[in-house]
């Protein structure tokens, strides 16, 4: 579509439906054969030995033309949105208001250009995208955004979820309730697919009213989702702050062509690259079509998926425990013990910081130069170093409950409420 | 009173009984505590924690174990610097990591974690979308060591509505080596897809790097991305603040001074009130200090503003997101044992204890930051990671201005985190810039800038 900023100084033609749609007016005389343009009839004429002319280009300035679709109702009718191109208004008027009289072969689209059939019939079929769901797309864009938000997906991401749930589930009971902030929750970023007619034309909505409509395909918490969408809506102008697939995308148009996800012939050179390295977790994805919008040169590999046993707590929540234990213990000074006249027991006393997370009962043969060396707990207390993590402290054991028998002595370790200083 | 009797097998026939969790409890204490008598000087007590923990830390065992190996090994490496003769004698016959090794290296993070991977997705489209309609692009990598990022940026640009433009990629690094590879991977990439392409390597240390060797050219679009490599400029800073501190206390064997554990008081009080690492503590051992809570660091200003003089059209960063620049050991031990953890568990939950791969990743990449962060100091210590909000803080005063991360690179890498079929890892989006976590701990993040005040 040419758009022409209006011209005030161009020449602005109407010309009537029929004149539009006449094709051949130039009419050979001798053999009747129509041409669309006199300089071709001119041309023709020749074989006959007829005489011909050419009309010369005019020296003259020419004005600008521009000109009006003759439908009424149509918004090229008004001088200001005119088509600069005569067979451009031409085609206008047939796709827009003229009968579609060509039909593709393959598939039901029909034309009422002919230029446009053929260059859609010599696409059609050839590159076809087909998503998990069973929908095709001849798009590489569209295929695209349907897959952000395709069910399918959302199925087999789900099913993977479940077998790997108990991995996740230790994890997440062990280290508490902290996957408070909404960001980093996982959420599901698939929604109920829409059909691919809307996805295309929505390169600018605002993915809220997308949205509204779904809700009852999120399997996360309904409510925090509900608080993303909001504030995605919000913040349409394109600062992202909270979690991006929570709402829907729309990629920009040029963001499309980057997909080099789905160029399969990307894919086998590639694998050459990723097998050099003998890891066990090979399996590269050929199939890229697997997931949205990665490129096949990232595909992801079906990873051996390890999983922790409950017997074994990730480093982190050990972590999170020892921290626990350190601040609900009493202090006990232990460097003494160790041969060492250190102020730094001095400082335990002035309750810088709670003790250790071990028993303070007098220790046995080896149990001293344990209890020493756990001098300057306050640093298990460091262990919660960002803010954000600081838990209220309780009064009993909090690691659930159950008192470990640390030492291996019989002694149970003695927890006392304290006051923790610098910490609550 | 504890009787040391090292001469046994175990002196501790107990530890062996631990079970898993109290194992890793009581590593966690044993780290903490000779970390903490390693920065007082406490020598002696030191060596009795180290030899604790190695019976109970493995670099096959549980995540822990492994952990704590390395962590170890990084303490250990930091009290032997106390005699720098018997340093470098036990490391003499070490073999430099090989370039090859190096690569190996390289190419198993970029595989095994989707971490890169998403930061590439990301900076990619950030570049992608900030080229719309530039017919010439320039592509600077502060860190050229994997092609894959540009091969990918390569077919994104083919792929443009608008067609590819003239693109040109300068990369730096210190191995000429690793430039050459690089510059025949994309070389080819570029033909196989009928792009105008130009390479051009610049062999030297980023420190040392002199913006005119950049040859940026009127009239091109320059994009800057640094992967992982900024924070490595923090390190020259300390320097010059080092040189005019009093020399190293020296300890021999089993004294304990008096000064020494003075200063730790104040230390490990300072430790206490304050959670964030802004504190002046000295470090005995180091007698290094930093001034105050603001990052002064001269040589990473200098640096950006010799960037932004380039006038770029966009930059770049991604950096890990934590804070392994404290000025005292106990704060960077703290904070490392928290990463580690994560990007250890990260690897448990994803690869399997005999991995050769994984001890690879453990020792090689991991193992030898940790000893960085732990055992290094001043200009040695180059492993600063620092969080987001201290880049950000730099960015801004270099005379940046954030460019909010493209939604759809957003939703690429979220989409190549969940594929990688395991929970842990999650992103988060702040203020346009992205954070790429393992369960709750952002390890990652990505950000991107253009000059204020130009269009």
């Amino acid at each position: 579509m040419v758009w022409v900023i209006a011209d005030p100084e161009a020449e602005v033609i109407a010309l009537s439906p029929k004149t539009l749609m006449a094709t051949n007016r130039f009419l050979c005389e001798i053999c009747g054969k129509g041409f669309q343009r006199d300089q071709n009839l001119q041309l023709h004429r020749r074989g006959h030995n007829l005489p011909w002319k050419l009309k010369q280009r005019s020296t003259k300035e020419v004005r600008k033309r521009v000109y009006v679709c003759p439908e009424k109702t149509c918004v090229h009718h008004h001088p200001s949105r005119a088509l600069g191109d005569l067979t451009g208004i031409k085609k206008h008027f047939c796709r827009k208001h003229g009968e579609k009289k060509w039909k593709c072969d393959k598939c039901s689209k029909q034309y009422a250009v002919q230029s446009d059939w053929k260059a859609h019939s010599k696409t059609c079929g050839t590159r076809e995208y087909k998503c998990d769901c069973g929908t095709l797309f001849s798009r590489r864009d569209s295929f695209i955004t349907h897959r952000a938000f395709c069910d399918a997906l959302a199925e087999e991401t789900a099913r993977v979820n479940a077998a790997s749930s108990m991995h996740s589930n230790i994890n997440h009971h062990l280290m508490g309730n902290q996957i408070g902030p909404p960001m980093a929750q996982h959420f599901p970023p698939i929604f109920k697919p829409i059909s691919s007619n809307n996805v295309t034309i929505d390169q600018t909505r605002c993915g809220l009213s997308l949205w509204m409509g779904q809700e009852s395909q999120f399997h996360d918490s309904i409510p925090k989702s509900l608080q993303e969408i909001h504030q995605f809506g919000s913040v349409i102008s394109g600062s992202i702050y909270s979690d991006p697939l929570v709402s829907t995308s729309n990629p920009p148009a040029s963001g499309y062509h980057l997909n080099w996800v789905l160029d399969n012939k990307v894919s086998p050179s590639h694998a050459e690259e990723l097998t050099s390295t003998s890891l066990p977790l090979n399996n590269v994805k050929e199939n890229g079509a697997r997931l949205v919008s990665v490129p096949s040169l990232f595909s992801t590999q079906k990873l051996h998926s390890h999983q922790t046993t409950s017997a074994n707590m990730s480093a982190t929540a050990l972590l999170q425990k020892a921290a626990q234990i350190g601040a609900t213990s009493t202090d006990t000074s232990f460097l003494g013990s160790l041969g060492t006249k250190c102020s730094i027991s001095q400082i335990q006393e002035g309750n810088k910081y709670s003790g250790l997370y071990v028993s303070n009962t007098p220790p046995t043969s080896f149990g001293s130069d344990l209890e020493n060396s756990a001098n300057d707990i306050s640093n298990l207390n460091q262990l919660q170093m960002q803010p954000a993590k600081r838990q209220r402290l309780q009064n009993e054991d909090s690691s659930g409950g159950q008192t470990r028998d640390f030492l291996g002595v019989g002694v149970l370790p003695i927890c006392h409420p304290s006051s923790i200083n610098g910490w609550t | 009173m504890m009787s040391l009797s090292p001469s046994l097998g175990s002196s501790y026939p107990w530890l062996k009984e631990l079970k898993s969790e109290e194992r890793g409890l009581y590593l966690i204490h044993l780290l903490l505590t000779c970390a903490n008598h390693v920065a007082t000087g406490s020598l002696e007590n030191a060596n009795i924690a180290l030899e604790q923990i190695s019976e109970l830390a493995s670099p096959d065992g549980d995540t822990m174990q492994r952990i704590a190996a390395y962590f170890t090994e990084a303490l250990a490496d930091r009290i032997l610097k106390t005699w720098p003769g018997l340093h470098k004698a036990i490391n003499s016959t070490r073999v430099v990591d090989l370039v090859s090794e190096q690569a190996l290296v390289r190419r198993l993070f970029f595989e095994v974690f989707p971490f890169l991977k998403a930061a590439f997705l990301l900076v990619n489209q950030a570049i992608i979308e900030a080229m719309e309609g530039e017919k010439v692009v320039h592509v600077i990598d502060l860190d050229a060591a994997e092609p894959m990022q540009w091969i990918a940026l390569i077919r994104g640009l083919s792929a443009r509505p608008e067609g590819p433009p003239h693109l040109r990629i300068t990369g730096i690094h210190v191995r000429k080596e690793v430039l050459d590879q690089m510059g025949h991977r994309l070389s080819e990439e570029a033909e196989k897809l009928d792009i105008p392409f130009q390479f051009n390597p610049v062999v030297g240390e980023l420190e040392d790097l002199d913006v005119e060797r950049l040859h940026v050219k009127t009239g091109e679009a320059v994009a800057i991305s640094s992967v992982l490599r900024l924070h490595s400029l923090l390190a020259s800073d300390d320097e010059p603040l080092r040189k005019k501190l009093p020399l190293a206390l020296k300890n021999s064997n089993g004294i304990h001074l008096q000064r020494a554990l003075q200063m730790s008081q104040n230390t490990l009080g300072e430790l206490l009130e304050k959670d964030t690492v802004n504190g002046y503590s000295p470090s005995p051992d180091s007698a290094s200090s930093s001034p105050l809570s603001s990052p002064v660091s001269p040589k990473v200003d200098t640096f950006l503003t010799a960037l932004r003089g380039l006038l770029p059209k966009l930059v770049v960063i991604t950096e890990q997101d934590s804070n392994h620049n404290g000025s005292t050991l106990m704060e960077r031990l703290l904070e490392s044992l928290h990463s580690y953890a994560a990007l250890f568990d990260c690897l448990e939950s994803t690869v399997s204890r005999a991995s050769s791969e994984r001890l690879k990743l453990e020792k090689m990449l991991f193992g030898n930051e940790i000893k960085n962060i732990i055992s290094c100091e001043g200009a040695e210590r180059k492993e600063r990671h620092e969080k987001l909000e201290k880049w950000i803080q730099r960015l801004d005063s270099a005379g940046f201005c954030n460019v909010p991360l493209s939604y759809y690179g957003m939703l690429q890498a979220k989409t190549l985190l969940q594929g990688y079929n395991c929970n842990g890892y999650k992103m988060k989006g702040e203020n346009g810039c992205v954070m790429i976590c393992w369960q709750d701990r952002p390890m990652f993040s990505v950000s991107a800038w253009r000059c204020r005040n130009s269009l």
